[in-house]
């Protein structure tokens, strides 16, 4: 064999045995967080879960409805606010504003608010909701999922708008269709997949946000759907529960974090197999 | 020499002009223009093919017509482009109303992403709003006109993207002609199809032409001679020449068309 080729071929496989490795090295985490979680929180998923309380401290039984309304609440109310808004910014940016420089700087600033470590976002809705309002609220722990599924939403939108190819834009107008309708009734439409995804990816990001709860929301034992009140949620139970000596407590936690990571795991797969194979080219 | 040219060009002017270029200019962002004052008129309901190398301004020339360029800042021309008289390139244009009787189908075929009737009434409900029986006929009407009614009759509510290629590019013909425009512009149609979607698309130029005022961008000569009844050739940015096809392909009065047809550069 020709030794230059066989030097290539050697390279080639050490090369992708390293991958390999890398690949194993983090999958084994993975394989194994989830087998923990398995593991301690299958125990919990009863029907006691879905439909009663928080219970108080050492006591037996009880269930996470409270926290899982709650949880439901803030999302939908945080995504409700989030999305429109990061859609529209992003469909500025992907179609009027393309060529702009304004659309540089809010990408720039977008890409910033996206890798924010959550619990600044928590203080900020903190200083500017809770302190005036005088007490923490759900509607602040909306608001701070908001924020944090504002960027999500803004780069999946532009970015997926910006893979609509741009004879389907100028065939759309050179039928003399106003731009407006135009985006609303192709370019959106072709990118539907992608936005839906981008979506879910928002969802899934924001309902495991605990950081941010802490600081606005906070947490509730009781039932309440108040959003004046404080107001029960998933992530910042299971962070109560779970550092607490009390074994019910401890068996909800993990039930909890289980019904969470089921949750995002199959909004991950409803996202994945929404955008394979009918992905625009 | 140009002199003689403009005024050969202009000569047609009186009657029959649908669309007349006087001296137009354009520039992509600033430094040169990438068309040096351009005149040439094309008549009504013929044929108006453009040839030339690559990068000479064809395709700008076209889009141009409909102010495509538009949508792209930095982009501008300068001087007039008269349709039936009316400066297009003037303030207080409607860009819409405009395209509408200008329409334009590109290299590659862009069928929108919905049914194939959809696809066709989608362009019709811009401007008119019809009863379910009439939008049909209308649909029908325009798919027959571009040759493609017998290929999707009993299909109609199937995806646009699920023709093949030169299915789609009449598809996107019918949507075209659906709004009754009075000038298509063609920007290379063919380069993406093979040679029979080819040979029908051009059958189908080859009808239309009795009814529309055409204006074809074509890499391909022979393509040109045999649907245009008039060439112009152009080269970086300037037109050469502009006459009746066959003096084109046979005698042309310049000598760079005559390199360039008979395949000597470019």
């Amino acid at each position: 064999m020709n030794p230059f080729y066989a030097r290539r071929r050697r390279t080639s496989s050490i090369a992708m045995a390293l991958c390999l490795g890398a690949t194993i090295f983090g999958l084994a985490w993975l394989t194994l967080i989830l087998f923990t979680l398995f593991w301690n929180g299958f125990a919990g998923l009863t029907v006691a879960m879905f439909t009663e309380m928080t219970p108080p401290p050492n006591a037996q039984g009880g269930g996470l409805l409270n926290a899982i309304v709650g949880s439901l609440i803030l999302t939908v109310l945080g995504i409700g606010v989030g999305a429109p808004i990061g859609l529209l910014a992003g469909t500025y940016m992907a179609e009027y504003g393309r060529f702009s420089k304004i659309t540089s700087v809010i990408r720039f600033i977008n890409d910033i608010l996206l890798s924010a470590p959550s619990i600044i976002i928590g203080l900020f809705v903190y200083g500017a909701v809770v302190v005036p309002m005088g007490g923490f609220s759900g509607l602040a722990g909306a608001l701070a999922l908001a924020v944090i599924a504002l960027p999500v939403v803004v780069r999946t939108t532009e970015d997926m708008l910006l893979l609509v190819p741009t004879q389907l834009r100028e065939a759309a107008v050179a039928l003399g269709m106003p731009q407006s309708y135009m985006i609303r009734k192709i370019t959106w439409r072709a990118a539907r997949v992608g936005l839906v995804t981008g979506l879910l990816l928002a969802v899934a990001r924001v309902s495991g946000e605990t950081a941010p709860l802490l600081f606005t929301a906070l947490s509730n034992q009781f039932w309440s759907v108040d959003l004046t009140k404080t107001m029960a949620n998933l992530p910042v139970t299971i962070n109560n529960f779970i550092n607490n000596p009390d074994p019910n407590w401890k068996r909800l936690a993990w039930a909890g974090a289980l019904l969470i990571t089921l949750a995002v795991l199959s909004l991950n797969i409803v996202a994945r197999s929404l955008s394979g194979g009918r992905n625009p080219k | 020499m140009n002199e003689m040219m403009r005024a050969d060009a202009l000569t047609h002017d009186s009657e029959g002009v649908k669309i007349a270029i006087r001296n137009l200019n354009f520039y992509y962002g600033s430094g040169k223009p990438s068309l040096k004052n351009i005149n040439l008129s094309l008549l009504t309901n013929k044929v108006t093919a453009f040839i030339g190398p690559s990068g000479c301004g064809k395709s700008t020339l076209l889009r141009v017509l409909n102010r495509m360029y538009q949508l792209y800042p930095n982009q501008r021309a300068e001087g007039e482009v008269l349709l039936d008289g009316q400066n297009i390139l003037g303030p207080g244009v409607d860009v819409n109303l405009l395209r509408a009787r200008v329409g334009m189908v590109f290299q590659k075929p862009t069928p929108f992403p919905m049914t194939i009737f959809e696809n066709i009434a989608f362009g019709i409900r811009l401007y008119e709003k019809l009863p379910k029986s009439e939008m049909d006929a209308r649909v029908e009407e325009a798919l027959r006109g571009a040759a493609l009614w017998d290929e999707v009759k009993d299909k109609l509510d199937a995806s646009g993207l699920s023709l093949s290629g030169g299915q789609q590019q009449r598809l996107c013909i019918a949507r075209t002609v659906a709004i009754k425009p009075e000038v298509i512009l063609f920007d290379e149609p063919c380069s993406a199809l093979d040679p029979i979607s080819t040979a029908k698309v051009e059958e189908l130029m080859d009808e239309m032409s009795d009814r529309y005022t055409i204006a074809i961008v074509t890499h391909n000569m022979q393509q040109a001679a045999r649907i245009s009844d008039k060439t112009v050739f152009m080269y970086l940015g300037e037109m050469v020449e502009m006459d009746d096809t066959d003096k084109i392909f046979t005698s042309p009065a310049q000598k760079r068309t005559q390199d360039y047809i008979t395949g000597r550069f470019g």
